[in-house]
Formats: structure tokens, C-alpha cells, sequence
């Protein structure tokens, strides 16, 4: 009788604590959320460009002057993390209101040289919406006149250019937005789209029908001069992950106030794409150098996520939150990533309990995958798979020769530990010597860790035999992956940075899968016969 | 439509089979945490305490010669087990059958294993010693018993002629649930564990008779090694047997067990009890237990009720 109220109050306890674990976390992120004003789409993390501009010249003893383009922060980009070294070069750096230019002075120039300019880059989409009907203005400000006159390559006044302008749009009753519609449409469906990058003057590309980027851009300024519209021309780039030497050109063209970008040949009518990078405005070279120089550029482009850090910044300034709790770490020398770590320990424990309990796999220790990927975070996951292996691998090997000597136990795994701690330390110099710079970061590998693993290793060995190491070493592995793409998955980092609560869900989680007394996945094909032949 | 129906109970049908196998999670939670106190566990583990509560409680076993515990007792080894004809060496904390040797008996000064392969006394000095130092055992450390050699019933040396076959039984709050025999092959290398590639053979509680068999994970009906047919036969003593079982069930404070044994000319004889016992053994009987499990539990509800 007392037995069956132990069991109900036990039940009870259960129940009330799985409840607290949700509602209350629940309820302190809705309090963060809708009283504090959280911003929630802060949490995701951005795409993040890094882009490398290389450049190479041959010198034969003569002065060589290199200029280019440097993107600027505006309302659509963001340029940080500039960095760059021009060896022999000397940089002279210029800024007007629209272009900053860039130019590399050396004097007596003998063999080859390279520059190299790196940044990083943030960018929005950018859309606009015409109103329909909106005349085109009869006068602009002055200051709007350059971008209705008629210069070199754009040959606003020429005849050919006019009477193209009044084939396409009709004499009457011409609106901002059906004059745009149909120089877009025309240039996007009747000129054809060319790679190759010489120059195009806009009537060229009339004449050819068919144009690369800055010759349609060209006439597509020619013909919206001719409209009275002011445009201009935009060279850039369009960041895309790996390495290229084409350069873009698109337009912009004034309405309302508004400069609003065109581009024929992707087909981007008032909008361009997030990977756009504006470098200048204007009819300009990208690269102007002295001649016969052998000049190569190219652009090299990585593309990753990032965390939002402005919002992230935001966040500290509510009550509440846990960036006011780094300040304590910080001041006794805990930096913001090892708290970081530590943060997403539980995360890395749930996927290991999930992967035991519910699929089934075996793995050394509860908590060995969460900690390797912890550790692995340092390394990136391949030199962490890398490190575990080689861990697994020599203490197997160690221990079997000291077997043979006959040693106790605590001694034995002292030399196992040791042994790995050379072994690690070698292949960081081995690493160094050969240039292989990630090989090295293994040092990195938390010594408690190997001890951990290296220990596990050698008495399953002994136990179960080599056979049963390798079966669970696989099934390590797998659960090592899972972790590290939850714990170093940005979303996950950036949301339990700004609602630690959530860790309480992780334990409702937890205590949940306590009592979860299904057939593991692992278990359903082991028992397959009695299952499904029974159903059949 | 008809063939989302048709999916839908096959789904169900597969969920309806799927749960009448015990499997790890439930096995743990609901039978040994519940069943087995951890205080209890060392019962189990330990062959020599297990061996002391279970004899004391009338449960037959084999006798115990000697148990050796340090190394200096070994000096007088050759003198100590020439008292003996034949009898088995083994770990008091081994698991899975390793570190057990058989002796059969004497050729001049060695001794004869049951596989015919001859022990010298300085080969039986180092198996003893290796055993006390603990290579065949979870801890530090260990102790090595000497016991009286069980001979095995003709009939079950005529179902399991490569090796002494044992009957697994598992108890639950007392009562058997579901039984196999294990017999060695060749390719278990003589030894009576279904990991190892033991043939498994089901035994049906109430009859003793032997009902499905699987042998490396597939069924079969012949002993893989002699071509003898191992279904339909009847297991001497087996009345014997589960008054065994359910004796030492009842003499230890563990509700959920392995309990393993031998039949011997004379009478069935305990081996050892397991408190964490496989869950192949659904596999060997080619059904699930839990309907088993349950019927034994909602019978004990029934009369705590009343």
C-alpha cells in the first residue's frame, strides 16, 4: 500500500518537474520575446563573403602604377576586415563622394610581384517598386546633369541611339515604369548576352545585337539619357564561392529620388541580389596599370555564415540576458568561445542520448561524442576525426606491447597517456615542418579528453577485443559528426546565447527519453525477424 | 487509396508485433532497475558470494574444491588438484565463458584439457595466476575456483556432444518466462555462448520440449556440426530444472535473472545467475517475451488488490 503511494507520489514528481522544464524556460523566453523586445530574426545567422583580390605584374626595371576600386560601406553593403599587403608597392589611397580608389606606386621594378587586397562583405537584396503611372520628370536638379549627358561609349545624342529609343517606346503617354519595362525587356530579349570582355560602346551594341555586361549596360544609360531619365553605370562583382576574373556591370537609374539598379543581363529589373558588390559608379576601368607589365588579377571568393553581431549586441543592452553574465567571466579570464562551448555541452549530450537510446549505437562513454566535438570545434571536424582516430589507434597499439610486459593497471594507462601526449605534440611539429597548418592545430585537442578516450580504448580492447573497438569506433564517429553539426551550428549557438533558458527544455528532453522504452532503431533489425515475418 | 490502407495496417500489424519484444530500453527501466537493486548486483557478478547464498538456500551446484586468492598460495598447486581427478578451473568474476578450463584428466605428470590438449603444471600456474591478477575480470584483481567437473546427462550430450550445453532460464519476480539451451559448435570453439556462434535451442517452459532453433542468426532444425535433428526432443529432469530455477530465484533479492544450468546424470545443477541477461534469447524462441512479462505482472496486481 505504502509501495503504490511511493510510486504515485514518484510519478507526480515526475510529472510537475517534466512540466517546470518546459513552461518555465517557455515562459521567460515569451517575457524576452514580447516585453523585452527581443529581435528574433537576429538570431540568424548571415551569409558573409570574404573576398581576395590578387594581382601580379612582371617589372623589367621601369616604375609600375596599379589602380583599382575599393567597395564602400553604404545603405545596401558592408566592408570590414580589410586587410592587404602589396609588398614592394606603396598604397595611396583616394576618396571621393561616390568611389574610393586605390593605387599601388613602385619605382624600378625588376620580376614578379604580387598584390593582395582582402575583405569581407555583407549585402542586402535590394527591390523597388515603380508606381505605375508615375510620369518622367521634365527638369532635374543640376546635379543630376551629368547623368543625362551624352559622353564617350554612351552616345546619348546619336541618331541611331534616338530613333532605336522611339522604335521601342511609343510616342504617347510615356510612364517611368512602361518606358523602364520596355528598355529592360528590349535589352534583356533582343540583345543577345555575350562573355567576352572587351569594351562594347552602346552603338556597337546596337549594331551587333549583342553585347557582354558593360556594352549592354552602356546603351541601356544611352537610351534612358535619351528618355530624360538620369541612369549611370555600377561596376562590381558578383561574390560567388571559388575564383574568377570576371567583373560585372549593371546600372542605376534615378526615379523618385531613388537610385534603382537594372541589370540586362541576369535579368534583375529595380532589384539586384544580395551577392552583388558594388567596387564604383561611373564609366570607369576596374584596373588601370602601366602598360606591358604582364598584369593577372583574379578574385577569390569564400562564402560563410555568420552571427548577426550587431543584433547580438543589441541583445546585451536588455535585462535579463546572458551577455550581461559574460562580463563575470570575462573578468577572471573565461573567454566568450569557452563559455560558448560549455553552453552547447548539454545540446551535444541530447544528440548522444538520442543516437544511444533511440537509434541504438554504441559509443565510448555517454558524453565522449559531445566532448570530441567540443574539442573538435578548434580543429574544425576533420582534424578532430583525425585527432580521435589517431588517439584510438595508438593507444590500442601501446597497450597490447605493454600487456606483454605484464604491468598494473594505473601505471599502464599513464604510459598510454603520455605516449599519446608525444604522439600529439610530434604531429604538430611534423605538421609545422610540412607546412600542413591544420594538421598542427591537433595540439588543440584537450589532454582530459585523450585520457578519457585513450583509457576507454585500451580496457575495451582488452575486454571485448579489437574487432569490437572498430565497430564502436565507427559508431563514434557517426555520433561525433551529428554532435558537431548541432554544437557548431550558428543558429543553435546564437539562440541559446540569447535564451540560455532553453538548457531546461534540454533536461524536459532528457527526462522524457528516461522513460522512453521503445525499440531502438538498431533493435528493430535485430529482432526484424520476430517483427515483420510475424506481421506478414 | 486502397494501397495506403492496405501500408496503414501493415503498419500496425508490424507495431502490434513490434511490441511484444522486450527490448533494451524497457528491459532496463521497467525490469531490472525496478527488480534489481544495484546493491544487490555484486551477488551476481561475484561467483564465490552468489555460490554461498545460493547453497545455503538448499540449490545445487557444483562443489567448490578450492578458491585461490593470492599468489603465494600456489606453492603447493601440483600437490593440491593431483587430489583431483578432473574438475574445472575458472574466474570467480569472469563473464561470457572466458578464462574456463576444463580438465578431463591425468597423463603422466600433465594434465589432459577437455579438448584433448595437455597442461603442464607450470601451464595451469600461470592460467591461475593470470586469473588472479584479474585479466579475465572488470576489476583489479580476481580469485580463481577449482570446482568439481559437471558430467553431462547422454542426453544432452547426444544434443550438444562438442561441449557441456547449458539451459538459460529467465526469471521474473520468481517465475520462468522463457528458456533456450545453449550448445557449443566448432565454431564457437567449445563454448556455450550464442555471441560466439553457440547453436541456440528454444525449450518450451511448460514441457520441456525443444521448439525452434538458430544458429549465427538464422533458424535452424540440425545441430550444425552432427546433422542431429535438435527440435521436438524432450530435456531430461526438466520438472527438476525449473524447481531449480525458481529456487534460487527466490533465494537472492534479484526479480529479474538469468539463471543457467546444467543437467547432470545425477539431477539438474546451477551454474550461475545473471542480473543484465541477453535479450537474444526472442531471437532463439522466434516470438517476443513480453506478453509473458505481463501476464506474470497483471497476476501480481490482481492479488495486490485483493
Amino acid at each position: 500500500m505504502s509501495n503504490q503511494r511511493s510510486v504515485k507520489t514518484r510519478r507526480g514528481a515526475y510529472i510537475a518537474l517534466l512540466a517546470s522544464m518546459v513552461s518555465v524556460p517557455m515562459a521567460v523566453a515569451a517575457y524576452k520575446l514580447y516585453v523585452l523586445d527581443y529581435p528574433l530574426a537576429g538570431l540568424i545567422p548571415a551569409p558573409s563573403y570574404t573576398v581576395e583580390v590578387a594581382m601580379q605584374v612582371d617589372g623589367h626595371g621601369e616604375d609600375i602604377r596599379i589602380q583599382t576600386y575599393l567597395p564602400k560601406t553604404d545603405g545596401r553593403q558592408s566592408v570590414d576586415n580589410e586587410e592587404s599587403s602589396s609588398g614592394v608597392f606603396v598604397p595611396n589611397m583616394h576618396s571621393d563622394p561616390l568611389n574610393r580608389e586605390v593605387t599601388w606606386n613602385a619605382e624600378n621594378v625588376v620580376g614578379q610581384h604580387n598584390i593582395r587586397y582582402a575583405y569581407s562583405v555583407r549585402a542586402h537584396h535590394v527591390r523597388f517598386d515603380i508606381p505605375e503611372g508615375m510620369p518622367i520628370p521634365e527638369s532635374y536638379p543640376v546635379a543630376l546633369a551629368p547623368y543625362l549627358a551624352d559622353e564617350p561609349g554612351i552616345h546619348k545624342d546619336d541618331p541611331q541611339i534616338e530613333s532605336a529609343v522611339n522604335r521601342i517606346v511609343p510616342a504617347e503617354n510615356r510612364t517611368m515604369l512602361d518606358v523602364l519595362t520596355r528598355i529592360h525587356r528590349h535589352l534583356q530579349d533582343n540583345i543577345a548576352n555575350r562573355n567576352f570582355s572587351g569594351y562594347t560602346d552602346s552603338l556597337i551594341a546596337l549594331k551587333l545585337g549583342e553585347a557582354s555586361c558593360n556594352g549592354k549596360s552602356r546603351l541601356f544609360v544611352a537610351m534612358a539619357r535619351k528618355l530624360n531619365i538620369p541612369a549611370r553605370l555600377i561596376g562590381g562583382f558578383v561574390m560567388e564561392q571559388g575564383s574568377k576574373r570576371t567583373s560585372h556591370q549593371w546600372v542605376e537609374v534615378y526615379v523618385n529620388g531613388h537610385w534603382v539598379p537594372f541589370d540586362t543581363i541576369n535579368d534583375h529589373f529595380a532589384e539586384i541580389p544580395a551577392n552583388y558588390l558594388t567596387l564604383y559608379y561611373g564609366d570607369q576601368a576596374l584596373f588601370r596599370h602601366t602598360a606591358n607589365v604582364n598584369f593577372q588579377y583574379m578574385f577569390k571568393t569564400t562564402k560563410q555564415l555568420v552571427p548577426q553581431r550587431d543584433a547580438q549586441d543589441a541583445l546585451s543592452q536588455s535585462a535579463l540576458n546572458i551577455t550581461n553574465l559574460y562580463a563575470h567571466f570575462e573578468r577572471v579570464g573565461i573567454s566568450q568561445n569557452l563559455l560558448k562551448i560549455l553552453l552547447m555541452l548539454p545540446l551535444g549530450a541530447l544528440v548522444t542520448v538520442v543516437f544511444r537510446n533511440v537509434v541504438g549505437l554504441e559509443t565510448f562513454g555517454t558524453f565522449l561524442p559531445a566532448l570530441i566535438a567540443a574539442a573538435a570545434r578548434e580543429t574544425g571536424l576533420m582534424w578532430g576525426v583525425v585527432g580521435f582516430l589517431g588517439i584510438v589507434l595508438v593507444s590500442a597499439v601501446i597497450r597490447r606491447g605493454l600487456d606483454w610486459m605484464q604491468l598494473l593497471h594505473s601505471p599502464k594507462m599513464a604510459i598510454v597517456l603520455t605516449t599519446v601526449v608525444i604522439v600529439m605534440m610530434a604531429t604538430t611539429v611534423g605538421g609545422v615542418q610540412l607546412g600542413l597548418f591544420e594538421l598542427a592545430h591537433v595540439t588543440l585537442f584537450p589532454i582530459a579528453i585523450l585520457a578519457i578516450t585513450a583509457e576507454r580504448v585500451a580496457l575495451m580492447e582488452a575486454e571485448q577485443g579489437a574487432l569490437k573497438v572498430a565497430r564502436i569506433t565507427l559508431m563514434t564517429l557517426i555520433v561525433i559528426a551529428a554532435c558537431y553539426a548541432v554544437m557548431d551550428s550558428l543558429f543553435m549557438q546564437s539562440l541559446v546565447l540569447a535564451f540560455p533558458e532553453l538548457l531546461l527544455v534540454v533536461v524536459a528532453l532528457n527526462l522524457w527519453l528516461g522513460k522512453w522504452i521503445g525499440i531502438r532503431v538498431m533493435e528493430f533489425m535485430r529482432f526484424r525477424r520476430l517483427i515483420l515475418e510475424a506481421a506478414k | 487509396m486502397m494501397a495506403l490502407r492496405a501500408w496503414w495496417s501493415r503498419l500496425e500489424e508490424v507495431r502490434k508485433h513490434a511490441g511484444k519484444v522486450l527490448a533494451m530500453n524497457r528491459r532496463n527501466l521497467h525490469y531490472i532497475y525496478t527488480r534489481n537493486q544495484r546493491k544487490h548486483f555484486p551477488l551476481a557478478d561475484d561467483k564465490l558470494l552468489a555460490k554461498e547464498v545460493l547453497i545455503a538456500a538448499g540449490v545445487s551446484m557444483p562443489r567448490t574444491h578450492r578458491v585461490y586468492s593470492y599468489f603465494y598460495e600456489l606453492r603447493d598447486l601440483e600437490a593440491d588438484l593431483g587430489a583431483y581427478e578432473d574438475f574445472v578451473i575458472k574466474p570467480a568474476q569472469g563473464s561470457g565463458g572466458n578464462g574456463i578450463i576444463v580438465i578431463v584428466g591425468r597423463k603422466g605428470d600433465d594434465w589432459v584439457g577437455i579438448s584433448g590438449k595437455i597442461y603442464t603444471a607450470f601451464d595451469l600456474r600461470k592460467h591461475i595466476s593470470d586469473i588472479i591478477f584479474g585479466i579475465y575480470s572488470f576489476d583489479l584483481g580476481d580469485r580463481a575456483i577449482i570446482e568439481s567437473r559437471i558430467l553431462q546427462h547422454a542426453e544432452m550430450t547426444e544434443l550438444s556432444p562438442l561441449g557441456l550445453a547449458d539451459v538459460r532460464i529467465i526469471m521474473c519476480d520468481e517465475k520462468p518466462v522463457m528458456s533456450m539451451t545453449r550448445v557449443p559448435t566448432r565454431q564457437s570453439d567449445g563454448k556455450a555462448n550464442l555471441h560466439q556462434g553457440a547453436l541456440g535451442v528454444a525449450i518450451d517452459i511448460a514441457s520441456g520440449i525443444t521448439t525452434h532453433a538458430q544458429f549465427l542468426g538464422q533458424p535452424i532444425a540440425k545441430h550444425p556440426d552432427t546433422g542431429i535433428a535438435v527440435l521436438g526432443r524432450r530435456l531430461p529432469f526438466w520438472t527438476e530444472v525449473i524447481e531449480l530455477a525458481e529456487r534460487a530465484a527466490q533465494a537472492v533479492p534479484l526479480k529479474y535473472l538469468g539463471v543457467d544450468i546444467s543437467i547432470s546424470p545425477d539431477g539438474p545443477l546451477l551454474l550461475e545467475i545473471n542480473v543484465r541477461p541477453g535479450l537474444e534469447i526472442q531471437n532463439v524462441n522466434g516470438r517476443g517475451m513480453l506478453p509473458v512479462l505481463e501476464a506474470i505482472t497483471a497476476d501480481e496486481e490482481v492479488r495486490d488488490e485483493q
